[in-house]
């Protein structure tokens, strides 16, 4: 895998994790 | 949401918590396309450019189409409906409007007659993969005779006939049955909070192995997890000034988040009207992208890699989601140490993520005799067993015949892009946006940044008319003027537009008699 590839997959993971992480944290904590 | 444990309010069930509507409508979104169609649309659409269009996809349109369904279906709930017909006649108080909601109970049940039948496929391999059936398919060719045999389509030395997969199909339809039989919260809910988990669980396991599967080959150190994944991930920024790309990254997000069927609207409708819908509405789309992105964008692809090599990979990307998935998958795994144990958990992965798609497609037909027929929902869910039972037989017995496509893409694409288009023109102009975005915020518990309004009303729905004037240029037109059917099928495709039309019809009919009905109650 390139460096692109590497930057690509790491932006994906990064982005749907935090938005996983941040809909269930505000809902969890209601 | 307070804890109701499906307690009735005004006549209509709810959810028993929270996290339980989460869970069914990302199982609801989760399905097979997850994991087979997303790696093979990123890996032939750009590699990993694809996410820059996908990603907008999923800002523009996506996450805007759930949270108005999730709003839609609350408001029409809040009011005695649960399907499309009901709730628009709500908003837009205009007799033909409820029509338009047609489209809303129709595709789903379209869905449903030749999903379940794919679905039992997935049972059917999962025990095929424990008891070794295809252990003998040396090569990807034998393993597609496998399938066909199985399909009834090629008599061969595993298959004599195709009454193995009817007696899965049988029991995969009676499963879908039973848990709608139970009720929203006693049966859908319950199962999803099941089911869900553990596909995901399944997915983790799968995605460890494929991690550490290395360079299975000594001798061919290249054909590695980590190539692999550069086969898929590597970008390819020439092919970014495609429009084809962009089409197929908002084709993925559109098909995959369930939006545009009519599902989630129903699913929403046993909301309270306090309950939130912006943060479910994230959560669901979230975890359905954790599903597609993380487990679906690492599982397949770079597993073939590591076994097929780059020419291999390339071979079966073009060849389509569904080789990867009955074909290939599993004859990877006949290479692997415990290989019956990862397939099992492979196909019982793809089963979980079907069967909770297609319990949320028998819902809105179920909703829709319960609210607007007053039928309690054993009688609904009797009488549409019996019917949906009829029109199963068709797909199954003529699946070679085009059946199963012809029907995927009335059901599956043509009819879940216009109600999509529909749904947006309802939510922000008819029922008008200001009132939506008022309405969205009742109960929310994240407020959705001010820009949004602006995306639901100007970008989204000129994003959704773009794709829809594409896409029936470049694919629909061809197919609805039957340009690639072959002369032998002409008829059998004839005849399942036909009935396609009678069904279209009986809904309408059962609309129309089902208002006069309530019209002749209130005089």
């Amino acid at each position: 895998m390139n460096t692109g590839g590497y930057i690509f997959i790491t932006v994906a993971w990064v982005t749907i994790l935090i938005l996983l992480i941040f809909s269930f944290v505000k809902i969890l904590k209601k | 949401m307070e804890e109701q444990k499906g307690k009735k309010e005004q006549g209509r069930e709810r959810w028993g918590s929270k996290i339980g509507i989460i869970l069914a409508v990302s199982g609801s979104a989760i399905g097979l396309g997850n994991f087979l169609r997303f790696p093979v649309q990123a890996a032939n659409n750009g590699g990993g450019v694809f996410m820059i269009p996908y990603f907008i996809s999923l800002l523009l349109l996506g996450i805007p189409l759930m949270w108005m369904e999730w709003t839609l279906g609350r408001f029409g709930g809040v009011r005695g409906h649960g399907t499309a017909p009901g709730i628009f006649d709500v908003i837009a108080k205009k007799k033909w409007v409820k029509y338009l909601g047609v489209l809303g109970v129709f595709g789903p049940l379209v869905i449903f007659i030749y999903y379940t039948y794919i679905e039992s496929w997935l049972l059917a391999y999962s025990f095929f993969a424990v008891a070794g059936k295809y252990s003998s398919c040396t090569n990807q060719e034998s393993m597609k005779s496998f399938l066909a045999g199985f399909q009834g389509i090629a008599p061969n030395e595993h298959f004599q006939g195709m009454g193995i997969a009817y007696i899965f199909f049988v029991i995969t339809f009676i499963l879908n049955m039973i848990v709608v039989y139970k009720g929203i919260s006693g049966g859908i809910e319950k199962f999803c909070n099941i089911a869900v988990p553990t596909l995901l669980l399944c997915g983790i396991i799968l995605l460890i192995r494929t991690i550490t599967l290395g360079a299975p080959d000594p001798a061919k150190p290249d054909w590695n997890f980590i190539n692999g994944l550069g086969f898929l991930w590597n970008p390819r920024f020439e092919e970014l000034k495609n429009a084809k790309i962009w089409l197929a990254a908002a084709g993925q997000i559109f098909f995959t988040l369930s939006v545009g069927i009519g599902v989630i609207l129903t699913y929403s409708s046993y909301l309270t009207k306090k309950d939130d819908v912006t943060a479910s509405g994230l959560s669901s789309a979230s975890a359905n992208e954790f599903a597609e992105v993380i487990l679906g964008g690492t599982i397949v692809i770079p597993a073939a890699y590591a076994f097929l090599g780059p020419v291999g990979t390339a071979e079966v990307a073009q060849s389509g989601a569904f080789n990867l998935g009955f074909v290939t998958m599993p004859f990877i795994s006949l290479k692997m140490q415990f290989g019956w144990f990862l397939a099992f958990i492979w196909f019982l992965l793809l089963f979980l993520a079907g069967i909770t798609s297609s319990i949320s497609l028998l819902q809105p037909a179920v909703s829709f005799l319960e609210d607007e027929f007053s039928l309690t929902r054993k009688k609904a869910v009797w009488l549409l067993g019996i019917v949906l039972f009829v029109l199963c037989q068709f797909p199954v017995f003529f699946l070679a015949q085009g059946v199963v496509d012809e029907l995927d893409f009335w059901g599956g694409t043509f009819a879940l892009v216009l109600f999509g288009t529909i749904e947006t023109v309802m939510f922000s102009y008819v029922f008008g946006i200001d009132k939506a975005w008022e309405e969205m915020h009742e109960g929310a518990i994240i407020k959705i940044p001010g820009f949004y309004k602006f995306i639901m009303k100007y970008i989204t729905p000129i994003f959704l008319f773009t794709i829809l004037i594409f896409w029936f240029i470049q694919d629909g037109l061809p197919i609805i003027l039957m340009k690639n059917v072959c002369k032998a099928n002409y008829h059998y495709i004839l005849f399942t537009r036909i009935g396609l039309i009678i069904l279209f019809v009986s809904i309408a009919v059962l609309v129309k008699i089902a208002w006069k009905n309530k019209k002749r109650k209130v005089l």
